[in-house]
């Protein structure tokens, strides 16, 4: 039987509850223990006091204060919800919704537990239930707005439109035609949200007739305008729609959108050039500094009428010297023509071609000189027209006349990178740096560029410069509190290309725990939104949310992680550090020569703990107890080196955590499909390999990472060290023969994509790789193929850098290709062998 | 080409806030969780403005911003948190419409008395576009106000003349609602339900200035300023 209290301790119990509420957690505890001594096995008061002491950091103990207030009463109500309340914070969802569960069965009216419960279910996108939760709290509280428009929300995201607009429909009537102030924007936002669910109903028409009727008392002016501009076109309401677009324009014209929609609504052809010009000379005449009405034309215009436009643009940008002219004229360069005529036009410019009186003598001139060669430095620096030398000679040319100019530096940078020298690169873009060190944006260049020569110690270093560096882990930590993904993903990518496998997976993993964090983001907002009433952003939000793992952010770490947990499973030597290669490879023969690497590697590895703990020592002594942002004092990482994560039993097991959320988000990215099958075919879970092979088909069937996959496939297939269970082969079989027939001669096959694909250097090397694979005895030809691969104009210094890879993975000498690749590109760095 | 979009309202662009928060710490000292950004978009969908280059897409802008909580002088008015665009984007006129949109949407939305915002006395550029392009006038300086002690102009512009004409809406109102009656045939009642409205509303504004509504849990602290 639990205790029961005396009066006396009852109101003390009833304080410890107040306490809690007004976050003074430690007097909470303090209260609590008074009862506790004379009641020592009162459930509720120590579910209490570890609710409090749970907001103290102490979650542990917490943790095992609740599960004995359960034991002592198993029937409170209190004891269940606090228990919920820690899984919660535990973020075990789960089973807190079943906490909560059994708090409410001991306790139905309790409105607390009910909202606990309703929240942790929407967190969990457990919609019925949510309905259920939301259901019973408006019939408890029907006079509040924001139960009905939580109902509406559970029944929208549940997909039920109708019963969703019910809800809201159902309350409105309630106000019994009080129309609610305009003031109200509540009001205002729950009429544009039930306007938002008429709308994907698909009712366009009805749409348009609520907002019209309602529209002109929301005070978000500016969505009621988009929305109404939107209907009338999809309803083809010409006339109407023109007006809505002009007005929509009228507030803003840079927004390409809105010269679309008026375009269709005046129903102006797409080949009419000259209507459409007409129409955008029309708003740049009303908005002479609007950049778009004069830009846009540039993208549909052809010929002549495309050139005089362009020169009109191009030097008028140049006169006013606005530096991000090319950022906004390269999407041009898709179409070769309007590339070479704008090439044709701006070289023009230098060699006094000019025209219609642009020969200004004034100082002007210098601006307008430097300006035109920047221009051209990085026109010949962009993939689609690069000339290096050309680059490199005209951004000479503008650092000359202006050499205080951090982008012409910059640029100057950036043409070493596409030379194929990170180092050189790194130390131009330094130089920039130097020129006006309290930019950030030019800092965050050079570590960028720095962390791209491998040279993570130093991009920490540049970090630092603009990073809160008293926090707990110091630069780093400062950087994963403010989520810089970005470093942490070059950082990542930095440790991986130098198999410092250790950091790398660290970092890969940080900036996993980051989307995680953002995934946990929205809780809070789940009631904060609906105190709020801004249900259109908070619902938007939810469907956001549950997309977050398609951002590319998340795309490029998850396929860095596979990658560095596919290596270590390949060489497991890795685990103790980096070795030179060709001692790691998959060629290694001579075992004298790899313990001698392995025992340097451990030595480095020691080395580096030792720097790490002593790091983390200075740290200490200079701050005792530093602080987070949130105020809240953070632990110091215990393994900053990332050593428990390399030291891992199984890599590929750990790669799931990557690649599962990878497939499941980006399934139409090649390269996730293809590292999946590398994942899956390693673990023999063969269903699941072809399941990969067959996506990145459909994408592109002739993808030279996967026509190596196949052929490795088939052979795997046909050399079973034991059958596959018959369901499974038979499953495993179909599919597979639908890509590559058993039938099919492999060899055949594989000339076959060589002779197709003649064209590619890409895909040159995937068949030359498959045609080694097959026939190892043709290695030597192999080679001698590959190295006449860098006598085509085409290849590029990327794929001769691939090219390494390739040999090193048939374990051949690299020497003469890179020999040959260093002749052909003289400046670069990334052939020189180590 | 660069769009200047809003972030949170209609349409929505809130999966741009990764990007938007790497633009930030990309170019600026002053950063945020991305718990933040979150709480201006979903408190002030229509204050926050982003520019994107559609194609990629990439975020080469944004503005975000909020209405002040607590005015101390009881004024509603809007602030901008943090307004940023790439230097590869210079001088193609975005920062101006970003705060334009804003500033509208500011006094539209919730009836902003001004804006007010905080610049690095050193940032000539930022300068020249409140004070000359925009009509911003310094009110006055705070020393320090930087994390590495720079001193800050505290600015701020009159945004009444953009305010909606409620007495029109007001007005609509009451019309709609005479048709509404006049169809039952009770004239007079229209009338009065449209008073009574009024004065509703009036009581209803003085409630809700400076009302937190539970706002605080979620603040976090202003980086720049710790």
């Amino acid at each position: 039987m639990p205790e029961t209290l005396s009066s006396k301790d009852h109101s003390l119990f009833r304080q410890v509850v107040h306490h809690f509420e007004m976050k003074q957690y430690k007097k909470g505890i303090k209260t609590a223990d008074q009862v506790l001594r004379k009641n020592p096995k009162h459930g509720d008061t120590q579910a209490m006091k570890a609710l409090n002491m749970s907001q103290i950091g102490q979650l542990e103990e917490a943790f095992a204060l609740a599960k004995t207030a359960l034991q002592n009463d198993m029937k409170s109500h209190i004891t269940w919800h606090v228990y919920g309340l820690l899984l919660r914070q535990e973020k075990n969802y789960e089973e807190a919704i079943k906490a909560y569960r059994f708090a409410l069965r001991l306790e139905p009216e309790s409105q607390p537990i009910q909202r606990d419960l309703a929240l942790l279910q929407m967190q969990m996108r457990d919609y019925q239930g949510y309905i259920r939760s939301r259901s019973a709290m408006l019939q408890t509280r029907p006079g509040f707005r924001q139960n009905w428009t939580a109902l509406a929300i559970a029944h929208h995201l549940a997909g039920d439109l109708a019963e969703a607009e019910k809800v809201l429909t159902t309350y409105e009537d309630t106000l019994k035609g009080a129309t609610p102030h305009v003031a109200d924007m509540e009001n205002s936002e729950a009429t544009l949200y039930k306007n938002t669910i008429i709308a994907e109903t698909g009712n366009v028409e009805r749409a348009l007739e609520h907002l019209e009727a309602v529209g002109y008392r929301c005070t978000d002016v500016l969505a009621v305008m988009e929305m109404k501009a939107d209907y009338l076109l999809r309803l083809d309401r010409k006339a109407e729609a023109e007006a809505a677009y002009t007005a929509l324009l009228e507030r803003n014209p840079d927004n390409s959108i809105y010269y679309n929609g008026l375009i269709k609504a005046k129903a102006i052809p797409e080949s009419d050039h000259k209507a459409l010009k007409a129409l955008y000379d029309e708003w740049v005449e009303k908005n002479p500094r609007c950049d778009a009405a004069r830009r846009i034309p540039l993208d549909f215009l052809e010929g002549d009428e495309f050139k005089q436009t362009a020169d009109a643009y191009l030097q008028r940008m140049l006169k006013k010297g606005v530096p991000s002219l090319f950022v906004n004229i390269k999407q041009l360069y898709v179409n070769p023509t309007k590339r070479d005529v704008v090439q044709e036009l701006v070289e023009g410019y230098l060699s006094g071609k000019a025209t219609n009186g642009s020969a200004e003598s004034n100082g002007d001139n210098n601006e307008f000189l430097s300006c035109t060669y920047y221009f051209l430095a990085q026109h010949y620096s962009y993939h689609l027209s690069r000339n290096l030398p050309k680059a490199m000679e005209n951004v000479e040319k503008a650092i000359e006349l202006s050499p205080k100019a951090v982008e012409y530096q910059m640029t100057k940078a950036r043409i070493w990178k596409h030379y194929g020298n990170p180092g050189k690169a790194a130390e131009e873009m330094e130089k920039a740096r130097l020129l006006d060190e309290k930019d950030r944006h030019i800092n965050t260049k050079a570590a960028k560029y720095v962390l791209r020569n491998n040279d993570n110690e130093k991009a920490l270093e540049l970090m630092s410069k603009f990073t809160r560096n008293e926090t707990v882990g110091g630069t780093l930590g400062d950087l994963h509190e403010m989520q810089c993904t970005w470093f942490l993903t070059e950082d990542a990518e930095a440790f991986l290309r130098q198999k410092k496998l250790g950091l790398a997976l660290k970092r890969f993993h940080s900036v996993n725990n980051i989307f995680d964090t953002w995934q946990e983001d929205q809780f809070d907002f789940h009631g904060f939104s609906l105190r709020k009433g801004m249900i259109r952003a908070y619902v938007d939000m939810v469907r956001w949310e549950d997309r977050l793992r398609e951002h590319p952010f998340y795309t490029r770490m998850a396929i860095g992680a596979v990658k560095a947990h596919l290596l270590l499973h390949d060489q497991p030597d890795l685990v103790h550090g980096p070795m030179p290669s060709g001692i790691n490879g998959l060629d290694s023969t001579d075992e004298n020569q790899r313990k001698k690497a392995l025992k340097k590697a451990k030595k480095e590895q020691q080395r580096l703990e030792k720097v790490e703990s002593d790091k983390r020592a200075a740290r200490k002594a200079a701050a005792a107890n530093a602080k987070g942002a949130d105020g809240e004092t953070k632990k110091e990482d215990s393994d900053p080196l990332g050593n428990t994560l390399v030291q891992t039993q199984d890599p590929l097991k750990d790669a799931m955590k990557f690649l599962a959320p990878l497939l499941r988000s980006s399934p139409q990215n090649i390269e996730a499909q293809c590292l999946g099958f590398e994942v899956y075919s390693r673990q023999n879970k063969h269903l699941l390999a072809v399941k990969c092979l067959v996506a990145a088909h459909s994408i592109d069937s002739s993808n030279p990472t996967l026509h190596l996959q196949l052929l490795r496939f088939r052979k795997s297939l046909d050399s079973l060290a034991e059958p596959l269970p018959e369901k499974i082969a038979e499953v495993v079989n179909a599919e597979f023969d639908k890509l590559l027939p058993k039938t099919q001669n492999l060899e055949e096959w594989n000339e076959s994509y060589l002779s197709t694909n003649k064209g590619s250097v890409a895909h040159v090397q995937a068949g030359l790789s498959g045609r080694q694979f097959l026939n190892p005895e043709c290695k030597p030809q192999c080679e001698q193929d590959l190295l006449a691969t860098l006598d085509s104009s085409d290849i590029t210094i990327d794929e001769a850098t691939a090219a390494l890879d390739i040999l090193n993975k048939w374990g051949s000498d690299k020497t003469a290709y890179a020999e040959k690749a260093g002749k052909k590109w003289p400046e670069s760095s990334v052939f020189e062998l180590n | 080409m660069v769009d200047i979009v809003p972030l949170s309202s209609y349409p929505s662009y809130i999966d741009l806030l990764p990007s938007i928060q790497t633009c930030n710490i990309t170019n600026l000292p002053e950063n945020y969780f991305l718990k933040y950004y979150l709480y201006h978009a979903l408190t002030w969908p229509q204050l926050s403005f982003v520019a994107v280059v559609r194609e990629y897409p990439k975020v080469v802008g944004y503005v975000l911003a909020k209405m002040e909580e607590e005015p101390t002088d009881g004024l509603q008015h809007g602030h901008i948190t943090s307004l940023s665009v790439m230097r590869t984007h210079r001088r193609l006129g975005i920062a101006e419409r970003l705060m334009r949109m804003s500033q509208r949407a500011m006094a539209e939305s919730h009836r902003a008395h001004f804006v007010s915002l905080h610049v690095r006395m050193s940032n000539v550029a930022a300068l020249r576009l409140y004070r000359d392009t925009l009509g911003f006038e310094v009110e006055k300086v705070e020393d320090g106000y930087y994390a590495d002690g720079e001193d800050a102009y505290a600015m701020r512009l009159n945004l009444q003349s953009m305010w909606l004409d409620w007495k029109a809406i007001e007005k609509r109102d009451a019309e709609n609602n005479k048709e509404k009656n006049g169809e039952e045939g009770n004239e007079d009642e229209g009338e009065e339900v449209g008073d009574l409205g009024k004065k509703d509303a009036e009581k209803m504004i003085r409630v809700k200035v400076g009302r937190g509504l539970g706002v605080g849990d979620l603040v976090e602290k202003n980086e720049s300023k710790a």
